[in-house]
């Protein structure tokens, strides 16, 4: 009974040995193909539990989760001859397994290295009839598309691969071309800070002459307009005069002589030179006046 | 159960396996034998325990009372490990995607969750939680310049399942968008939008952007928020961009000094001009009065005059003549009599007169003195004269 106890045991063992090489379970994130003697005999298995003849059949898996691949920093040329530094990555992933397979032997490495190199040969041309404006700013969507497009036109055929996305992270001048950057930066900012004063010059020059020109106006008005107050005044003044020395005219020449020598002989600092035959000085010599 | 107990211990010898071979074969003695003798020695170490799972052992495991206990244990170890197994907990801040044979089955949300062991398979995603990414460099603007941008994004996982099934490494998916994101937006964007007004857009942009891209690459991660942290010009052209905000402050500076000088001036000018203007206002009213009361003054005296013409006019006359001679130094010529030239010094008269209004000075005395004697001759000479005079009208 003892040896056919430890060969029951080992047959149970390589039955239990058997099941289990004959299941396999294919994640969501993956997907497999089936190999009988190298052959490609099931392709595109989902995910889930499946049966296999062991040792016969042999299952690969790849991930086909979305992937993504840094690009090494490149150096390109616009259609104007500007040299761009330029830092990209792809994301990508496994459309067709069985294509992937048949492709690249399974090796994501062998995947990535030829994508890199249809995405640099793109670039390349993409770039090489932009400008550079274009590709900073204006068409950096549009190139990505159509370089994306251009790569998955090969790719799914030929490697069961779908480019989801080519981005370009950064584009940057070369080290010396940085240089010519920083000082053409410079000069436009010094350009604009002499704009900046002399524009206040401006201003505060015109505000001057606002100032000025409101003073000058307004005390000519103001002149005008006191010139006017005073004519009036004069006017007024001379009518009331009239009126009233127009009255008696004689007797009015003679008054206003009389209040004029009292006041322009006010002074004692005048001196009077009086001839004694003066009217005034008629009783000074005679008592009778001269009569 | 039964069904789960070769996967929990796959990796050790199968138990399940072993006793279903036992039931074909009918259990070989020797090897029963054997392990019921190592069996007793485990028990006499172990002691009661021993015994108990012994009993325990021997009502399941029939005639092989030792090696049923062994066999009890087992089970009663992997039923064991199994419930312990098929039970997890949830955190709030998670969520469970199970994959049931590799296939994805359910999410489950916080809580006391059940699995069946080996054949689900739990992923954990902290997903209300709000995680951080930075991104920051130099880079091209629109108009070709350099600027300098930090930038950190905010986000957190909003679908776990796609989280965990749809990318590899969706850390790595999210630094790379955001970098092309920010430096596509600020390619399309002028450097002084960057580096002021524009800011705050920018970060909206880039937002919308990176949402884009990361929901084309299905990561299952929202953006919370995009912060645009600083933005600098190259530390090389960063003193040119000091001196025009010292200019821009010039401008300002130079600005308000005008306009202080304006608010002085301004003022003051309509100051002046009232000024002007009330003056000769005044001037007005007073040449309109003067007038009234010159004229009232006359037309009361002219009525006077009308009445008695000649006393009133030699009255005027007199009384005017008096007021200015008493009011000014006189000399008195008798010219008649004097056909020959007469010398009057006048120049010296009147320098005279001078210091008397000019207050003291050093030749007054003296000059004092001949005005003196002037006089002094002056009045004789008149005497003389009024004296020829009398007599000769005599």
């Amino acid at each position: 009974m003892g040896p056919k106890g430890v060969v029951g045991l080992a047959g149970a063992l390589i039955v239990v040995l058997l099941v289990l090489s004959s299941v396999y379970i294919i994640p969501e994130t993956h997907r497999g193909v089936m190999l009988r003697f190298g052959e490609l005999v099931e392709t595109d298995i989902q995910a889930g539990i499946h049966f296999k003849v062991p040792v016969i059949d042999q299952v690969r898996e790849f991930d086909i989760r979305v992937l993504t691949m840094d690009l090494p920093s490149r150096q390109y040329l616009t259609i104007e001859k500007k040299p761009l530094d330029v830092d990209s990555y792809i994301a990508w992933k496994i459309l067709n397994v069985d294509q992937f397979y048949r492709a690249t032997g399974g090796d994501e490495y062998r995947a990535q290295s030829l994508l890199l190199s249809r995405v640099d040969n793109g670039l390349r041309d993409e770039f090489g009839i932009r400008t550079m404006h274009e590709v900073v700013s204006g068409q950096r969507d549009e190139l990505m598309h159509t370089l994306r497009d251009r790569v998955n036109e090969t790719s799914v055929n030929e490697f069961g691969i779908e480019v989801l996305d080519v981005r370009v992270k950064a584009i940057e001048f070369p080290g010396q071309v940085s240089e010519n950057v920083y000082r053409r930066m410079a000069t436009e900012r010094e350009k604009l800070a002499q704009e900046f004063r002399s524009r206040g010059r401006e201003l505060a020059e015109g505000i001057r002459a606002d100032a000025d020109r409101q003073r000058t106006v307004t005390l000519a008005e103001a002149f005008a307009e006191s010139e006017e107050t005073r004519g009036e005044g004069d006017g007024q003044a001379a009518t009331i005069y009239a009126d009233a020395y127009g009255a008696n005219a004689e007797f009015y020449s003679f008054y206003r002589s009389l209040q004029a020598y009292q006041n322009t002989f006010s002074s004692k600092d005048d001196i009077m030179v009086i001839d004694s035959d003066s009217d005034f000085m008629k009783f000074l010599k005679d008592p009778q006046g001269g009569r | 159960m039964a069904w789960n107990e070769p996967g929990g211990n796959r990796n050790d010898n199968d138990p399940w396996g072993n006793g279903g071979r036992r039931g074909d074969d009918q259990g070989p003695p020797d090897l029963d034998e054997a392990l019921k003798k190592g069996l007793d020695k485990l028990n006499r170490m172990l002691g009661g325990k021993g015994k108990k799972s012994g009993g325990s052992g021997g009502s399941t495991g029939g005639g092989a009372g030792g090696f049923g206990a062994i066999i009890a244990l087992a089970g009663i170890l992997v039923v064991g490990y199994v419930v312990f197994q098929s039970f997890y907990t949830v955190d709030e801040q998670e969520r469970a995607v199970v994959l049931r044979f590799g296939e994805y089955n359910r999410t489950e949300n916080p809580g006391l969750r059940f699995k069946v062991p080996l054949i689900d398979d739990v992923t954990k995603v902290r997903v209300t939680s709000v995680r951080t990414a930075e991104s920051s460099g130099q880079m091209l603007t629109q108009d070709e310049n350099l600027v300098t941008v930090d930038l950190q994004v905010q986000y957190r996982v909003a679908d776990a399942q796609a989280y965990v099934l749809n990318v590899r490494d969706s850390n790595q998916a999210l630094a790379f968008a955001t970098d092309s994101a920010l430096r596509h937006e600020v390619g399309s964007s002028s450097l002084d939008d960057v580096l002021t007004e524009g800011r705050a857009e920018l970060a909206v942009r880039v937002e919308q952007r990176l949402q884009r891209f990361l929901g084309e690459y299905g990561t299952g991660l929202e953006i919370v928020r995009v912060n645009v942290e600083s933005t600098q010009p190259p530390p090389a052209v960063q003193d040119a961009f000091r001196e025009v905000q010292r200019a821009r402050e010039d401008e300002q500076r130079v600005k308000e000094e005008a306009e202080t000088y304006r608010n002085k001036v301004v003022p003051e000018a309509r100051g002046q001009a009232q000024r002007m203007i009330e003056e000769a206002n005044a001037y007005k009213q007073e040449v309109i009065e003067r007038a009234r009361g010159e004229t009232a003054r006359f037309l009361e005296l002219l009525a006077v005059y009308q009445k008695a013409p000649t006393v009133t006019r030699d009255r005027l006359y007199l009384q005017a003549l008096e007021s200015v001679l008493s009011n000014s130094s006189k000399i008195l010529v008798d010219t008649e009599s004097s056909g020959n030239m007469m010398y009057l010094p006048l120049d010296r008269l009147t320098q005279g007169s001078l210091p008397r209004s000019g207050g003291q000075s050093s030749g007054s005395g003296s000059s004092q003195m001949d005005i003196q004697d002037l006089t002094d001759q002056v009045i004789k000479e008149l005497r003389t004269r009024q004296d020829t005079n009398v007599r000769r009208s005599r």
